[in-house]
């Protein structure tokens, strides 16, 4: 034990000082407090107050109202809502374009000129009956800002001609109306405070964890044992560990690898979006914006089960990689041979999506006892709504079996494939290799 | 410690075309330096990786330390250099150490500490905290040396071990193998280079085809070999000399060198009409000398012309 030990810390030790390591294990968070701040940052900055003339041509009150309206119109919410637009208004009925174009020079130095403006709108009597209204700008290309000039002044002109029509503005909005559909998660019969958005995110989001470890470590521990045997190294660890110590020690080293920088990343995570607000307020970008959803949260049991889960995988898939690598001569040899392996990873992630449209399905249910696939299904469902005991446990037996199942076989192939070098193995080999080891 | 140490017992192992050790049976005693000498593709190496149980034999037995499967059970009292060298490249070299040590059972405080005194012998201190792919091909040997012995095992197998070194590393190290037989230790050494074998071992093996030509030690080997050597040193008309000692009335056979001859009398041959005859062809003789044949006038004889033909198989490790 003290010897697997050894080669546990090796692992661990010798890869966490890697450049590599440090470098992606930074990046995230990184990224990832990009992803929080800029948006909201971003958004603060590029939606200041819009100065604006309103050309209005119209022959009744339509304008005025229209500018109330957006004198009324706020950005942001509470204490912190700025007014959105600065409007001008210009009466100048049957001689708008003349307006206009005496106003052009000023537009578009709204921030330099004292009377500069952003923008010039022109509303003319033609646009309660043809729907026409002018805008000319220098934001003309930003979608938001011309999506809510229009949305401000739509339900004036859309209100004027219902009362040319005598039907009441108010009662027609109030029966076109559409319905909120809230969703809530039911577990175990009871209400739950998360959304069906949250529910799927983190039951993809566990999925991706455990299929994205096993691509970069899964193939780290191939790599890493394909050059072992190249530099022959493993002579010399042969003399003094048994295959299975080599292989055990590596896999364990890898895989807390993996799970330190997992755990490192999904702590910033955490970190970074339940305190977004006051990271946003110390950088003092105010309290918009930010991610769409908050991450959500994960229940200690569900902790457990998944934590469970991805080390009985993790083990699993690792046992079968540094099967391959043992038995490839070269780095390229082993990415051809890893192909069957890859393909288990591939339909366990994707059964995810599969099966998270019908987790408790019979689908669901027999693939909760195959070994390759439990490490993705099982914390998927237990996510949704959790299993019962009894399917739980026995789940958690069937994988344990295959996994040492798995690992046994491939420390059989381990330990015949480390020491040969020169041919490529075939399948007949490795029959061979295990029927002998 | 009595008996022996590594029992190899008609051990055979083949590979597709050809049969790399053929029968061959090996005794090492307790305690001394052990030479297994042979030429190139002799089947050294592939007879130590059967030992340390890298491969299986096809046919044969191999007992280390009385016991079939103590090459791995009591891989711990065992020290191995591998004839293919192999270190982490990217580790420092002290951590090499201790993690070759730690993963022979050695506590990793003891083993660091064992680590640094070593590195300080061989010269190596201030490459303590180096990488080992900083080092050069020689120091990344004495490294792995050291890795060998860092745990104190009762048997070091050592595969060429002084292949690539430098006089003065080479010397080093030699000093190093000496002094752990001396304690007692075990030392089986694998090398074709024969002065060096001459020097360190007490007993010795030749083979040549995985088949076991010479066995026993350095003495008894020698006496059975037999014949009367003369060690010769000429300074001028080496051509004279050549016909000399061609003359198969006064020497069997030679072994010329040019400027030096080892020449085996022939039987009934008198040393002191070489001598004359010799001063006569006026070959300028600055050494004549009756000696004991040497281990490499003895290995040519014995290997012959199958050292010049034998393939390079030692390559070919299925």
């Amino acid at each position: 034990m003290h010897k697997v030990w050894a080669v546990i810390r090796r692992e661990f030790v010798e890869r966490v000082r890697t450049r590599a390591f440090i470098l992606s294990t930074l990046l995230f968070p990184l990224f990832m407090g990009a992803m929080v701040v800029l948006p909201g940052y971003l958004m603060s900055r590029s939606t200041g107050t819009r100065t604006i003339a309103f050309v209005d041509a119209t022959s009744d009150d339509l304008g005025l109202r229209m500018v109330t309206a957006l004198q009324a119109a706020r950005i942001g919410k509470g204490e912190a809502a700025r007014p959105r637009y600065a409007v001008t208004h210009l009466r100048a009925p049957n001689r708008s374009m003349a307006v206009r174009d005496s106003l052009l020079p000023m537009t578009g130095k709204s921030r330099r000129v004292e009377g500069g403006l952003d923008g010039i709108l022109v509303v003319t009597d033609s646009t309660v009956t043809g729907g026409k209204a002018a805008y000319y700008g220098v934001n003309v290309a930003s979608f938001d800002d011309m999506r809510d000039l229009e949305q401000t002044i739509r339900p004036m002109v859309i209100a004027q001609r219902l009362q040319g029509l005598g039907v009441d503005f108010a009662e027609v909005m109030k029966s076109v109306q559409g319905i909120d559909l809230r969703t809530m998660k039911v577990a175990d019969g009871k209400l739950t405070n998360e959304s069906g958005a949250a529910t799927f995110i983190l039951a993809y989001a566990m999925g991706f964890l455990l299929y994205f470890s096993l691509l970069i470590f899964g193939n780290q521990v191939m790599n890493s044992i394909v050059e072992e045997k190249n530099n022959r190294i493993v002579e010399v660890l042969a003399s003094s560990l048994t295959p299975f110590q080599m292989m055990l020690g590596k896999v364990v080293g890898v895989g807390s690898v993996a799970l330190l920088q997992i755990g490192i990343w999904a702590g910033t995570a955490t970190f970074l979006t339940t305190n977004q607000a006051k990271i946003m307020s110390m950088l003092g970008a105010g309290g918009s914006g930010g991610l769409p959803m908050a991450l959500p949260s994960m229940k200690l049991e569900l902790l457990i089960v998944f934590l469970l889960f991805f080390s009985l995988g993790f083990l699993l898939f690792a046992a079968a990689y540094a099967a391959v690598g043992a038995m490839a001569n070269t780095v390229q040899d082993a990415g051809q041979m890893q192909m069957p392996v890859m393909m288990f990873v591939l339909a366990g992630f994707f059964s995810v999506f599969a099966l998270i449209r019908d987790p408790n399905g019979t689908a669901a249910q027999v693939l909760s006892y195959v070994p390759m696939m439990t490490p993705f299904v099982i914390p998927m469902r237990y996510s949704i709504s959790p299993l019962p005991m009894t399917e739980l446990l026995g789940s958690i037996a069937v994988t344990i079996v295959g996994m040492l199942a798995i690992v046994w076989l491939a420390a059989r192939i381990y330990r015949v494939g480390i020491l040969s070098y020169g041919k490529k193995a075939t399948l007949r080999d490795m029959v061979r290799w295990i029927r002998t080891a | 410690m009595n008996g022996s140490v590594v029992k190899v017992e008609r051990v055979t192992k083949r590979y597709s075309g050809h049969t790399a050790v053929d029968g061959l049976s090996l005794d090492v005693p307790a305690g001394g330096i052990f030479g297994l000498l042979g030429p190139n593709g002799a089947g050294k190496s592939t007879t130590i990786r059967m030992i340390m149980n890298i491969i299986t034999p096809d046919e044969g037995k191999i007992a280390v330390f009385g016991r079939e499967s103590a090459s791995r059970d009591m891989s711990d009292k065992i020290g191995f250099l591998p004839e293919e060298r192999g270190l982490y490249k990217k580790m420092k070299v002290v951590d090499q150490l201790t993690f070759l040590a730690e993963a022979k059972g050695i506590h990793r405080a003891v083993a660091r500490k064992k680590a640094v005194t070593w590195l300080e012998r061989l010269g190596l201190t201030d490459w303590t905290m180096k990488k080992v792919e900083d080092l050069s091909k020689g120091m990344q040997q004495k490294v792995q040396f050291i890795g060998t012995l860092l745990h104190d095992p009762d048997l070091i197998i050592l595969d060429e071990p002084f292949s690539g070194l430098d006089p003065v590393n080479s010397q080093v190290m030699k000093d190093v193998v000496v002094e752990v037989a001396r304690q007692g230790r075990t030392v089986l050494f694998s090398t074709h280079i024969m002065e060096q074998a001459e020097r360190m071992c007490d007993r010795i093996v030749i083979i040549a085809r995985g088949q076991k030509l010479v066995d026993g030690t350095l003495s008894e080997i020698k006496r059975e070999f037999g014949g009367r050597h003369v060690a010769l040193t000429f300074t001028r008309n080496a051509d004279r000399a050549a016909r000399v000692l061609a003359d198969r009335t006064l020497v069997a056979k030679a072994d010329d060198s040019g400027a030096t001859a080892e020449a085996e009398l022939a039987p009934g041959g008198d040393p002191e009409r070489l001598l004359r005859t010799l001063i006569q062809e006026d070959v300028g003789l600055s050494r004549f000398e009756v000696v004991e044949p040497s281990l490499h006038s003895i290995f040519i004889a014995k290997v012959g012309t199958e050292a010049a033909t034998a393939p390079a198989k030692e390559l070919v490790h299925a």
